[in-house]
């Protein structure tokens, strides 16, 4: 069997005297969607943004993609061209048309062609329905439009896994079911997701096992009906509950 | 006339202005008094200027002698002398290198101000074409040029050639200046830091006295280069100093979430620097940025204290001569619309700039 897309074991990380990863251990199979969920500062955004190298942590060890993410600057930069992040608050870059935010990381991380790249970025933004924006500037357009340009973007650079850190929390409802769409889409090819995320239906319907964390600890691991409807744990049931609520 | 258009309403516009006319200056017995009263201040001396500067003045050398006299400004001055206030000793029969030189300068500031040459690639090119073609007239030794020192350099030319090499100079060593105080390395981070309050905390006449002067003394004669340059690396240095805490403000103003995007695409550590962080820094930071090249413009005068004949220290070595020393104040007004014409021709550039990024973008 191929190795795991992404394995962590025993991972600690400190905030000063905080505590903030408490001996996290996980392991993320090739193509399978995995959605963590869990209080606020449980450590969930912690944990998804040490991935990619974001963040740094104390002890513990990281592999993604078969590289030790970790303070080896070269293993990093490849494991970033092979993992694709999604954020809360988008991050496109205001300067740049919503074409040019698709382009550039192409040409400065993969050293495509412009042409190239311009090919690849009109083709993402096609795929995620926003190609009559390209040429805007992400402040013309609307949170559910900029989610998905910040999506094609990562898509351009053909990311094995895709990292997404709760993608649509920051968007008025009625934006959110555009971009959940384009993340069913994304989760049915064979991409490798780990998504943070309170969104039930979306983990009911897509996610291959769903992650529950609190302070700073993996409390519950399971597929997500049992995870939903007969959580072991009392602060599983409790969250639920109140997600519910 | 008037019964014809009396049907007329007057427009609302004219309606609105007296209704603000009579609300902002007439409002009450005592605010109607002041208003006439400093109004007709204000009249009486815009007359009296214009009457000094344009009806009275005397224009023509060949008329200098009604100068003094009760005439106005003696602009025969500028016209006999203007030569040595744009040129200063530089060569006579050379000076049509100078203007040249001064035109070449100006270009390169110009076209450099438009947004589509604002390019990581096509500013330097552009900058380093305009002064080298400025060195090369300046200071010839090829083409038949006759070879003119830099001490023989003077007038405008001279204040426009060290303001645009310590805005040339000056900005790459800001960014260098503020990209290493935010190093996440702690000593390069504190030792910039404590150069750069230092550099602040010292005036710049200590500076370039200290590059003009003291240098000569500690360094080795191959090192030294000229005067000129050694004060201009200085002049850079301090620019340097207060520009990289404008850059690094604007740096500061941007969400963590820009730099750590684009680190999540995989983009090297240049990269995210040139095409992300620093766009935005220095747009955010645009006022501040042509603030400091203004005051870098205005202060240039200060190197005729360290021997440099500048536009400011020719037109005083005209007030200096017997001949025209009753004309410092056309010389001085003179001076004033000189600085005046780059001054307010920046911070125009500077409010266009702001407005263009309101509305549109790039
Ligand atoms: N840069 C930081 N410095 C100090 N504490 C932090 C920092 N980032 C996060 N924390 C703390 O770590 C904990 C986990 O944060 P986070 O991973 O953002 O939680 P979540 O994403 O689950 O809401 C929180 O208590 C938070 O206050
Ligand atoms: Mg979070």
């Amino acid at each position: 069997m191929a190795e795991p897309a992404i394995i962590v074991e025993g991972l600690q990380k400190h905030y000063g005297a905080h505590h903030a990863l408490r001996d996290i251990s996980l392991t993320v199979a090739a193509g399978e969607t995995v959605v963590v969920c869990g209080p606020s500062g449980s450590g969930k955004s912690t944990l998804i943004r040490c991935m990619n190298g974001l963040e740094t942590y104390s002890e513990g060890r990281l592999r993604v993609l078969g590289h030790d993410v970790g303070d080896d600057l070269a293993e990093l930069s490849a494991v970033r061209r092979r993992v694709g992040m999604v954020f809360q608050s988008f991050n496109l870059f205001p300067h740049l048309k919503v074409l040019e935010n698709c382009v550039l990381p192409q040409i400065r991380s993969l050293r495509r062609s412009r042409a190239d790249a311009t090919i690849e970025a009109v083709k993402q933004l096609e795929r995620m329905r926003v190609d009559i924006h390209a040429d805007k500037y992400p402040d013309q357009i609307s949170g559910g439009q900029k989610q998905r340009v910040a999506l094609a973007r990562s898509l351009c650079l053909h990311p094995e896994v895709m990292l997404f850190d709760e993608p649509t929390s920051a968007l008025d409802p009625e934006m959110i079911a555009e971009v959940l769409d384009v993340m069913r889409g994304l989760a049915a090819q064979d991409m490798t997701i780990l998504c943070v995320t309170h969104e039930m239906g979306f983990a009911r319907s897509v996610a291959d096992r769903v992650v529950f964390m609190a302070d700073g600890r993996i409390v519950e691991i399971a597929p997500p009906e049992s995870i939903f409807s007969h959580p072991r744990h009392k602060a599983t049931r409790d969250f639920f509950n109140a997600m519910r609520a | 006339m008037v019964v014809l258009s009396q049907p007329e309403r007057p427009p609302a516009s004219n309606d609105s202005a007296l209704g603000w006319l009579r609300k902002n200056f007439f409002r009450s017995w005592s605010n109607a008094l002041f208003t006439l009263a400093f109004g007709g201040f204000v009249v009486w001396a815009l007359l009296s200027v214009v009457d000094w500067m344009l009806l009275d003045a005397v224009w023509r050398v060949a008329n200098r002698d009604r100068c003094g006299h009760d005439a106005g400004a003696c602009w025969a001055v500028i016209e006999d002398r203007w030569r040595l206030i744009f040129f200063g000793l530089y060569p006579y029969e050379e000076q049509w290198r100078s203007s040249l030189a001064c035109l070449a300068i100006t270009l390169t500031i110009v076209v450099s101000c438009v947004p589509a040459f604002w390019s990581a690639r096509r500013l330097p090119v552009l900058w380093l074409a305009g002064l080298g073609i400025f060195f090369v007239l300046m200071h010839g030794g090829v083409a038949g040029l006759p070879v003119v020192t830099t001490e023989q350099w003077g007038g405008l030319s001279l204040t426009l050639f060290i303001f645009a090499s310590v805005f040339l100079l000056g900005m790459p060593l800001a960014v260098l200046f503020a990209l290493a105080r935010r190093s996440s390395l702690p000593v390069i981070a504190m030792v910039t830091g404590g150069f750069i309050d230092i550099v602040r905390s010292l005036p710049l006449l200590t500076i370039l006295f200290a590059a003009a002067v003291v240098i000569p003394i500690l360094v080795p004669d191959w090192l030294q280069g000229s005067k000129l340059a050694r004060v201009i690396v200085a002049f850079a240095v301090f620019f340097a100093a207060y520009q990289a805490e404008i850059i690094r403000a604007g740096l500061q103003s941007l969400s963590t979430g820009q730099e750590e995007a684009a680190q999540a695409l995989g983009m090297p550590y240049w990269s995210v620097v040139v095409d992300i962080l620093l766009p935005q820094a220095f747009r955010n930071t645009l006022p501040s940025t042509i603030n400091q090249a203004v005051i870098t413009f205005k202060e240039t005068s200060i190197v005729t204290v360290i021997g440099f004949f500048e536009v400011m220290a020719s037109g005083k070595a005209v007030i200096g001569t017997d001949e025209w020393g009753a004309q410092f104040i056309e010389i001085y007004v003179f001076l004033a619309l000189v600085y005046f014409a780059f001054v307010f021709g920046l911070s125009r550039y500077g409010a266009w700039l702001e407005r263009r990024m309101r509305v549109g973008h790039g």
